[in-house]
């Protein structure tokens, strides 16, 4: 797969982007050219991270961001692929819910956070529901689409093999919609730990996102890029884990994720 | 077939196309681009209902899929996320057998279709040719008694082409099925089967000849097309066809 000669180079090239970027805030604060209080340094915001794992603290608020970003994953995409089937090969009620749809998808979810902070209160389950809201739509659209540009020539085929509907879905809607789906799945893990983390931020008393807003409170800059810096680094690996597993489950597809390879 | 009319939002396709085939035979339709083959074929499988007539199957009316018909497509048909050897076993999967029950019979086929050793490729790893052998074993694993074929070769190179019309002449011959196989090439359809039923330009195409090809059986294709035969029963044909042609390249 790593047969591209131009790659080990291109990694060389990017560590050392990073390192540049890194250097160059680790010297302009140290230098006073950016100001500490409001920049932090790339060494504190390492040591801080190092502190928080050493001293155990943000284990507890790290598992409940991911549970609360499990569940609403877990939810949303559940409700999404299932209501995407159902619309999509339901024509009459993918006309009659159209409109509603759209506008439920028009709304900006973060003005939704305060509603469900009232309706399930400061525990995860607000921050599940802020997090299903926008799963479930990028789940729900990509599955809808999946299924409604199957090609109609391999739909004709099993048909006259003698498929049943339930064979049809099974065999040829399920595995040519997943494509869509697993595309939808990149992009909707990311948003779930981002929509929670928004929840955590706005009422909380547990997560990353109240650790943030805690740090920020006392402008504790370094915390609230150390919060920063576990969130991203949680997002990468748990992509990393959808890659894996689309690049097991879509093995049938011509340089399946190729482009997206990660080291 | 009888008096069959198909029109696609205000378009008509085909126009009282009425079309007969006898049991055990291989009857090809030809005609001019866009003159509405593959509408009389989709009707025939029941893939889709005429607006107007009806079809009939070994004597019952025909009422959504045609279950005693196998369907060769033009296109790539193939289960992309399906390996050769699921693509062959699936026909015999939607009939309820057990799929290990179905390995047997579609490890048989894969001899037969020559694809041994590709069992576990998928068909993006296949050429265009091997597609067509998978597509075969697949269409014809379940035994139909009726095979419909809409230009099954007609995107393969001219020697790929030869070995699959030999192929499928091997398989139909002394099977006893009803093949319905629809072309634009006039020396394919004349060289593989007993009569050739010529469509006028669309739309609103119908049946304008239908011509006896009652050349001797087993037939060697590569040799037939120099056959004086071959030749008198092509031009004839042509005469007819070639008028159509015209008329919908003017239109």
């Amino acid at each position: 797969m790593r047969a591209k000669p131009s790659r080990a180079p291109m990694i060389l090239w990017q560590g050392l982007l990073g390192a540049a970027f890194l250097l160059f805030w680790q010297a302009g604060a140290s230098l006073g050219i950016l100001d500490k209080f409001f920049f932090s340094r790339p060494g504190d915001i390492a040591a801080r991270v190092w502190q928080l794992f050493a001293a155990g603290t943000v284990w507890s608020h790290l598992a409940v961001t991911l549970l609360e970003a499990a569940l609403s994953f877990g939810i949303g995409v559940a409700s999404g692929i299932l209501a995407g089937f159902v619309l999509a090969r339901n024509h009459f009620l993918a006309a009659l819910f159209d409109p509603y749809i759209r506008v439920a998808n028009a709304l900006p979810r973060v003005v939704l956070a305060p509603i469900f902070l009232l309706w399930f209160g400061l525990g995860i389950w607000s921050k599940v529901a802020l997090g299903v809201t926008v799963v479930f739509f990028i789940v729900f659209f990509n599955t809808f689409q999946g299924v409604r540009e199957v090609d109609p020539v391999i739909v004709n085929n099993a048909r006259m093999l003698g498929a049943t509907e339930r064979q049809l879905i099974r065999h040829v809607l399920i595995p040519s919609a997943l494509t869509w789906i697993f595309s939808s799945l990149h992009i909707s893990i990311g948003f779930a730990i981002i929509a929670v983390v928004v929840g955590e931020y706005l009422g909380a008393s547990r997560g990353i996102g109240y650790l943030i807003a805690q740090a920020e409170g006392v402008f504790d800059t370094t915390g609230v890029f150390a919060g920063m810096a576990i969130l991203a680094a949680v997002v990468l690996l748990v992509g990393w884990g959808v890659d894996r597993l689309e690049r097991a489950l879509l093995r049938w597809k011509p340089r399946a994720a190729a482009s997206r390879e990660v080291a | 077939m009888s008096n069959v009319t198909h029109q696609f939002a205000g378009y008509t396709a085909v126009e009282d196309v009425s079309l007969s085939v006898s049991q055990g035979r291989f009857v090809s339709v030809v005609g001019p681009s866009g003159c509405g083959k593959s509408t009389v074929l989709s009707i025939a499988a029941g893939l889709l209902a005429p607006t107007s007539g009806s079809v009939d199957v070994l004597g019952n009316r025909l009422e959504g899929i045609n279950r005693r018909a196998a369907y060769m497509f033009q296109q790539d048909a193939l289960l992309p996320w399906k390996t050769v050897l699921a693509n062959i076993t699936l026909g015999l999967e939607f009939r309820g057998m057990a799929v290990e029950a179905a390995r047997g019979p579609a490890l048989e086929w894969v001899r037969r279709a020559g694809l041994e050793g590709f069992e576990n490729h998928y068909p993006h790893q296949l050429s265009g040719g091997m597609r067509k052998r998978v597509a075969m074993a697949q269409t014809w694993i379940v035994d139909p008694d009726i095979v419909l074929m809409d230009e099954p070769f007609g995107a393969l190179d001219v020697h790929t082409r030869l070995r699959m019309e030999s192929e499928i002449l091997g398989l139909w011959s002394g099977s006893g099925k009803t093949v319905l196989f629809v072309t634009h090439d006039l020396e394919e359809a004349v060289a593989l089967s007993d009569e050739v039923v010529v469509l006028s330009a669309g739309p609103a195409s119908r049946v304008v000849g239908s011509y006896a090809v009652d050349l001797p059986r087993p037939r060697n294709l590569i040799d037939i097309r120099t056959d004086p035969e071959f030749n008198r029963i092509y031009t004839a044909i042509w005469r007819h066809l070639r008028t159509e042609v015209l008329k919908s390249y003017a239109s």
